[in-house]
C-alpha cells in the first residue's frame, strides 16, 4: 500500500515533467511555423530581428542610441528620409526650399493619417519640433535647440526658423529626434498614455513592448507609401552574443545583429545561413593631446605613431576582416567626404623608427599613455604592441565604459585616447567641431588658424558646393597635422537566414520594408 | 511569537537604510551618467544643462536626502534610459524572475529529493559514490557555461526547445534547469546528511524492529523529519535565486530583474540600480523573517525571545 503511494508519487512527477515538455514542444512549433512560412508559397508574415540592446522608449526625442532608432523608424516618419545611399528623399514633406538664411519652407504630404486615424497636419510638425527644440532634458535636444520657431503657414505648409544659418537643418530633420508625433493625440491623452500606446505615421503600428525582451509592431494598412511587406515585425533583445548566434542557428530569428568576429566562420558554415556586412558610421581612432610639453605635441611623433600602426593588420586579426582602413573619419555617404583619403592607410615601421629618432627620442624614451574603454581593449592592445615595436613605451589604460565616458567628458586623458566615433548627422561638422579652438581646449588642444577659419565658415555656409570644398580642405590638412590617427571604419556584421534578403545600411537602421522574404 | 515578528520587522528599517546609503554612494562614485546620456559630440554647455536638469550638480548629501525622502514615498526616481519610475520598472520585472526562481526550485526538488534519499539509504555503495560525484560536478559547473551548452544541445542541435526569451513553458525549461542544477546539487548533499543522521536514530531502529517495511520507515518516519533543514535551506536559497539570476537571465535573455540590473549597471542607470538593490534587499530580509517563523512552526523546540 505505502509502496504503491510512493510509486504513484514518482509517476505523477514524471507526468508533470512530460506535460511540461509537451507544452514546450507545442510552443516551439508555433514559433518556427511563423518564421518558416517565409520559404513556403504564402508570403511571409513575420520578420524577426535580434539586436543586442533594447530600445529606450517610444519617445524618439528622448532616445540616444542607434538601436532605438533602428526600431522606431518603422513607427515614426521624418519630414525627410535618408535612402539606403544616405541621399535625402521626401518623407512626410514632399518638397522643401530655403526662403532665406534662417528659414526653410516645407510642403507637407496630404492625406496622411496617424495610426489612430488623426490626419497629419502642420500642427503636428510644429508641436514635434518645438518640443524637442525647447525641452533641454530631452536627449535629442542638443541636435535641435537651434530651431527657434516652427510656423504653420497653412494645414500643409510649415516654415522652420533657426537662430542662424544652419546648413545642417535637413540632416537634423532626417534623424531620430525629428520623428513626427501626433499633437492632438498627445494633447488629449497626455504623454504617459502616448508612451504606452504610441502612435505615428510609419509603415508599422505599435503592438507590444516587453522591456529587454521584444518589441512587436504590426502592419499599418493605411500607410501612405503603399502596403507594408510584413504582417508583423518582432525586434528581439538578446544582449549575450553567443545566445544571439544560437538563436539564429536554431532558426528563432531571421536576422541577428552584432555578430562577433569569432562566430563569423561558424555561421558561414551553415547551409541556410549567411553573413552580411556593411560599413557603419563609426571610425575607430586615436586622438592626441597636443598640449605644450606632451610627447604627442611633436608632429614627428604623431607621424611616427601613424606609420607604426598596421591598420589592415588590425582589421584582419581583430575585426575578422570587418573594417575599412581610412585616413579620414568623414567616410563616403557623409557630406564633405574626401574619397582620396578613404580605403588607404600609411604603414612604414622603418620610417617610424627614424622619425622617432629625429624627434630626439631613443628607444623606450617616448613614453605615452593610451586610454581606452574596455569594449576596444583588443585593438588597443595590438596598437600598443605595434608602437612598442618601433621604440615607444606605452602604458595601456583600459577603463570601464562609464569611467571612460566620465574621463572623456571631463577631458582628462593623457597623451592618447582611443575611441570609436559615430556620426548620426551624416555631415563632416560632426567629426570636426572637436578641432575648433573652443572645443579642442583641454582635450586635444589642437590649434591651426587655417582649419579654424575653414570650420567656422563651413558651420554657417549655406552653399553646399563651397561648403563641401571647405571640409575637404580641412581633411587634407588634418591628414598631415594628425590631431588624430584613424585606424579603420567599422563594419556592421549581421547573420541572416536564407528566408530573407537583407542588405544592411550604413546607418544601422532596420527599415522592415527594405527587407524582403526570399523567393 | 508576535513580539518576535514585530522586533524583526523593526530591525528591517536600519538594514534597508544602510543598504540605501551604500548603494547611493557606490553608484555615484563610479561614473557620470550625463556623459553616457549625451552623444559624443555634445558640448560642455549641453553637459552642464543636463547635469543641472538632473540635479547632479548639487552636493552629495543634498542628493541623498532628496533620494531618501522620495524613496520613503516609494519614489526611486526616474530611469535615465527608460524615462519611467525606477521602482515601477523593477516591480514589473519581478514576476519574470519569480517565475524562473520557482521553476528552478521545482527542478531542484525533483532532482535532489530522490537522489539525496537514495544516496543516504545506499550509503557508501557505488550508487552513493555516483550521486555524490554528480552533485559535486553540478555544484562546480558555472551557470554561464552550462546555459550555453544546454542551448547548443537542445536548441541548436536538436531543435526541441527555444533558445531564449520568455514565452510559454518551453522557454522556461532550459534557464530553470540551468539555475536549478547548482541548487539541486547542494540540496542533494544536505538531504543525504540529514537523512543519514535520522536513519541512525533510535526511533528509526524501533520502527524497523517493529517489522515495518523499508519504504515505510524511510518514507514516513525518516523522510519527513529529514526535510526540516531542507525547507530552511530552500527558503534561503529562494531569495538568492531571485537576486542571483543575473548570469542565467543574461544568457537566456530572460527579461527579469537580473537582466534589468545588468543593463542598468552597464548604462549607469542609477535610479534602477538603487531601486533594484533595494527591492532585492527587502525580499531577502522579509524572507529571512518568514523562514524563521516557519521554522518555529515546524519545530516547536525552537524558541525565540
Amino acid at each position: 500500500m505505502k509502496k504503491r503511494q510512493w510509486t504513484s508519487m514518482w509517476i505523477t512527477l514524471l507526468a508533470v515533467v512530460l506535460v511540461l515538455s509537451a507544452c514546450g514542444g507545442k510552443s516551439t512549433d508555433s514559433n518556427s511555423a511563423s518564421s518558416e512560412s517565409g520559404s513556403g508559397t504564402v508570403a511571409s508574415t513575420t520578420l524577426t530581428i535580434a539586436a543586442a540592446t533594447d530600445i529606450e522608449s517610444f519617445d524618439p526625442h528622448n532616445n540616444n542610441n542607434t538601436s532605438s532608432e533602428a526600431v522606431l523608424v518603422n513607427v515614426y516618419d521624418y519630414l525627410i528620409k535618408n535612402d539606403s545611399e544616405q541621399k535625402k528623399v521626401p518623407g512626410l514633406a514632399t518638397s522643401w526650399e530655403q526662403v532665406n538664411d534662417t528659414t526653410w519652407r516645407f510642403k507637407l504630404r496630404e492625406g496622411v493619417t496617424f495610426h489612430n486615424g488623426d490626419p497629419f497636419t502642420s500642427a503636428d510638425v510644429k508641436y514635434t519640433l518645438e518640443r524637442v527644440a525647447k525641452d533641454s532634458t530631452l536627449k535629442q535636444n542638443s541636435y535641435f535647440k537651434n530651431i527657434v520657431e516652427v510656423k504653420a503657414i497653412d494645414e500643409h505648409t510649415v516654415d522652420i526658423i533657426t537662430d542662424g544659418p544652419d546648413p545642417l537643418l535637413l540632416n537634423r530633420l532626417s534623424k531620430m529626434g525629428a520623428g513626427i508625433l501626433p499633437a492632438k493625440y498627445i494633447k488629449d491623452n497626455g504623454f504617459d498614455k502616448f508612451l504606452k500606446q504610441p502612435v505615428g505615421t510609419g509603415p508599422y503600428k505599435f503592438s507590444k513592448w516587453t522591456k529587454d525582451d521584444r518589441v512587436e509592431v504590426v502592419k499599418n494598412e493605411n500607410y501612405f507609401d503603399g502596403e507594408p511587406k510584413w504582417n508583423e515585425v518582432v525586434f528581439r533583445v538578446i544582449p549575450e552574443a553567443s545566445t544571439r548566434v544560437s538563436e539564429l542557428l536554431a532558426g528563432g530569428v531571421d536576422i541577428a545583429a552584432s555578430i562577433p568576429s569569432t562566430d563569423i566562420a561558424r555561421i558561414e558554415g551553415e547551409a541556410d545561413k549567411k553573413i552580411v556586412k556593411a560599413p557603419i558610421q563609426r571610425v575607430l581612432q586615436l586622438i592626441f593631446r597636443q598640449t605644450e610639453g606632451s610627447v604627442t605635441a611633436d608632429p614627428k611623433v604623431r607621424e611616427a605613431i601613424d606609420l607604426a600602426i598596421d591598420k589592415q593588420g588590425i582589421v584582419d586579426s581583430i575585426a575578422g576582416g570587418a573594417g575599412i582602413v581610412t585616413r579620414t573619419s568623414v567616410t563616403p555617404g557623409n557630406f564633405g567626404a574626401d574619397p582620396s583619403l578613404y580605403k588607404t592607410s600609411l604603414y612604414d615601421q622603418e620610417k617610424a623608427k627614424q622619425l622617432l629618432q629625429e624627434a630626439g627620442y631613443a628607444e623606450g624614451e617616448a613614453e605615452m599613455t593610451i586610454s581606452v574603454s574596455s569594449q576596444y581593449k583588443e585593438p588597443a592592445e595590438v596598437v600598443a604592441a605595434m608602437l612598442e615595436q618601433v621604440g615607444f613605451k606605452i602604458n595601456l589604460d583600459v577603463l570601464e565604459p562609464s569611467a571612460f565616458s566620465e574621463r572623456y567628458s571631463s577631458k582628462s586623458f593623457k597623451e592618447i585616447f582611443m575611441i570609436g566615433i559615430g556620426n548620426s548627422l551624416f555631415d563632416a561638422s560632426n567629426n570636426y567641431n572637436r578641432y575648433m579652438l573652443e572645443e579642442a581646449k583641454g582635450e586635444s588642444d589642437y590649434n591651426n588658424p587655417e582649419v579654424e577659419k575653414l570650420l567656422q565658415s563651413a558651420l554657417i555656409n549655406m552653399d553646399p558646393a563651397s561648403r563641401e570644398k571647405e571640409y575637404q580642405q580641412v581633411q587634407q590638412i588634418l591628414a598631415e597635422d594628425r590631431p588624430a590617427v584613424y585606424l579603420y571604419q567599422m563594419e556592421g556584421v549581421y547573420g541572416t537566414d536564407s528566408r530573407v534578403n537583407f542588405k544592411p545600411r550604413s546607418d544601422e537602421m532596420f527599415y522592415a520594408d527594405e527587407i524582403t522574404p526570399a523567393q | 511569537m508576535g513580539k518576535y515578528v514585530l522586533k524583526s520587522l523593526l530591525q528591517v528599517i536600519p538594514v534597508l537604510f544602510i543598504v540605501s546609503l551604500i548603494v547611493f554612494i557606490l553608484v555615484r562614485v563610479t561614473g557620470d551618467p550625463v556623459a553616457l546620456m549625451l552623444p559624443e559630440t555634445a558640448t560642455a554647455e549641453d553637459r552642464a544643462v543636463l547635469t543641472q536638469a538632473l540635479g547632479l550638480d548639487q552636493p552629495l548629501y543634498t542628493q541623498y536626502m532628496k533620494f531618501l525622502g522620495s524613496a520613503l514615498q516609494g519614489d526611486f526616481g526616474q530611469s535615465f534610459r527608460y524615462g519611467e519610475p525606477a521602482l515601477q520598472l523593477v516591480l514589473e520585472r519581478l514576476p519574470a524572475s519569480f517565475e524562473l526562481a520557482v521553476a528552478a526550485m521545482f527542478f531542484a526538488i525533483v532532482m535532489a529529493v530522490p537522489l539525496g534519499v537514495a544516496s543516504a539509504v545506499k550509503r557508501n555503495t557505488f550508487t552513493d559514490l555516483i550521486i555524490s560525484g554528480i552533485s559535486v560536478i553540478g555544484k562546480a559547473m558555472p551557470n554561464f557555461w552550462m546555459g550555453i551548452m544546454l542551448i547548443l544541445l537542445f536548441s541548436v542541435m536538436w531543435g526541441v526547445l527555444p533558445v531564449s526569451g520568455r514565452g510559454g513553458v518551453s522557454h522556461l525549461i532550459l534557464p530553470a534547469f540551468t539555475l536549478g542544477v547548482g541548487l539541486a546539487a547542494q540540496m542533494t548533499r544536505l538531504i543525504r546528511s540529514s537523512m543519514l543522521e535520522i536513519l541512525s536514530q533510535d526511533y528509526i531502529r524501533t520502527a524497523r524492529s517493529k517489522g515495518l517495511g523499508r519504504m515505510v520507515v524511510i518514507g514516513k518516519h525518516a523522510f519527513r523529519n529529514g526535510l526540516i533543514p531542507v525547507v530552511t535551506i530552500m527558503s534561503l536559497q529562494f531569495t538568492s535565486l531571485i537576486g542571483g539570476t543575473l548570469i542565467t537571465e543574461t544568457v537566456f535573455s530572460w527579461p527579469g530583474l537580473g537582466q534589468l540590473l545588468v543593463v542598468a549597471v552597464n548604462t549607469h542607470d542609477m535610479a534602477i540600480v538603487q531601486a533594484a538593490v533595494f527591492v532585492i534587499a527587502f525580499i531577502v530580509v522579509v524572507t529571512n523573517i518568514l523562514t524563521d517563523v516557519a521554522y518555529r512552526l515546524l519545530d516547536p523546540r525552537i524558541k525565540y525571545d
